[in-house]
């Protein structure tokens, strides 16, 4: 493809393209917009009254259980929205619940920006980060909104997830190397490093565990997505040298092989990696060595 | 407590937690032994009008009773107060 030259003067935005051979103009128009704003702090005869937008009300179906009265079975509870005063992701929706509505809702949240895994939860259907999560539309009925799947809940939304943090430092999640400390930086190739993209990147939201149903099956045996991606983030690191023991630690019926290729975590995850082509890996070196 | 009827598996997983509670107070210090085995039957006793057949409640209680046991059953706790 030719690169195209393109005269300068093109570049400007169309509106100035016309007081271009005119240059007294454009001073006269910026003048004029430096004396209006002068007095934009003054309500003008000329300000249009603001016309109140429609409210457009969406529903939202909230699990709702509280622990403090655990023979009170858990409920769906409705809670109308006006999505004209509400933010785009579902975790605004839920802020507001909880600051004008019914206080008592509870939900973990923390970076508002889907990098910290707190508040992931089950919205209509899918695990996903309730602040990357947008509202679907107030046509498309109510949004159901729900803790993550097959987990022990610790009140409303919160999940408890003791379980999945043990089983992620059984793995031990950290360098460990056979040679002792020299004092300097262990160093690393690029094409070394990039091979660790698409794994350290995890924020541990337990989304894509918690989608799978061999681990709803298995939870206590079997590892999980999440922490069997991370497994193989420190095995893939060119730095750690106890590749063999971390293989070991696999090496038996239900840690790694309750794995199916069913896929959900993939499909599932929030940030877009891919735990079970990671699993898939391990699988293809505890073959090939092991 | 039913009649000499058999126990069911729940109630035998209540007695047993309560049963390691009692031992967990055993290896605490002697002044404060009476606080803990206090503590233990206060806790089961305000749940006593949970239903024979509420399982979902009755596990959900055995399974919080139990972390509060592995909590307390740490060697820094001597004493508990109500």
């Amino acid at each position: 493809m030719s690169a195209k030259i393109v005269h300068p003067r093109l570049l400007l935005s169309a509106s100035r393209l016309v007081s271009i051979n005119r240059p007294s103009r454009i001073i006269s128009s910026l003048t004029a917009h430096v004396s209006t704003r002068g007095l934009a702090s003054v309500a003008t005869a000329d300000a249009s009254p603001r016309v109140a937008a429609k409210p457009r009300i969406k529903t939202f179906e909230i699990y709702r259980w509280n622990p403090d009265t655990p023979q009170k079975k858990p409920e769906m509870v409705k809670y109308d929205l006006d999505l004209n005063q509400t933010g785009p992701m579902v975790l605004d929706a839920l802020i507001r619940i909880k600051n004008e509505i019914d206080s008592t809702l509870t939900f973990r949240r923390s970076c508002r920006e889907g990098i910290c895994g707190s508040c992931a939860m089950n919205i209509d259907g899918v695990n996903t980060l309730a602040c990357l999560c947008r509202i679907s539309d107030e046509s498309s009925g109510a949004t159901k909104i729900y803790p993550l799947p097959h987990t022990y809940v610790v009140k409303d939304l919160i999940p408890d997830l003791t379980q999945f943090y043990k089983q992620y430092r059984s793995i031990k999640p950290y360098l460990q190397r056979k040679d002792p400390p020299t004092g300097k930086e262990v160093l690393q190739s690029i094409a070394d490093r990039k091979k660790l993209d698409g794994l350290y990147e995890c924020i541990l939201c337990a989304c894509c565990s918690t989608s799978c149903p061999s681990y709803w099956w298995n939870s206590a045996e079997y590892l999980g997505p999440a922490v069997l991606l991370q497994s193989y983030r420190w095995l893939a690191d060119s730095r750690d040298q106890f590749k063999e023991e971390r293989k070991q630690q696999l090496e038996n019926e239900m840690s790694l092989y309750r794995c199916h290729t069913i896929m959900n975590c993939a499909r599932t995850c929030p940030k877009g990696l891919n735990p079970g082509l990671a699993i898939a890996q391990i699988k293809k070196e505890m073959a090939f060595s092991g | 407590m039913p009649t000499t009827r058999k126990l069911t598996g729940l109630q035998r997983d209540v007695l047993s937690l309560y049963r390691a509670c009692l031992r967990q107070a055993r290896l605490k210090p002697v002044e404060t032994r009476e606080n803990f085995r206090q503590f233990a039957r206060d806790e089961f006793r305000s749940h006593v009008d949970v239903d024979r057949k509420d399982f979902n409640t009755i596990e959900y209680l055995l399974r919080t009773g139990r972390r509060k046991l592995e909590t307390y059953s740490s060697e820094g706790i001597r004493n508990i107060v109500r």
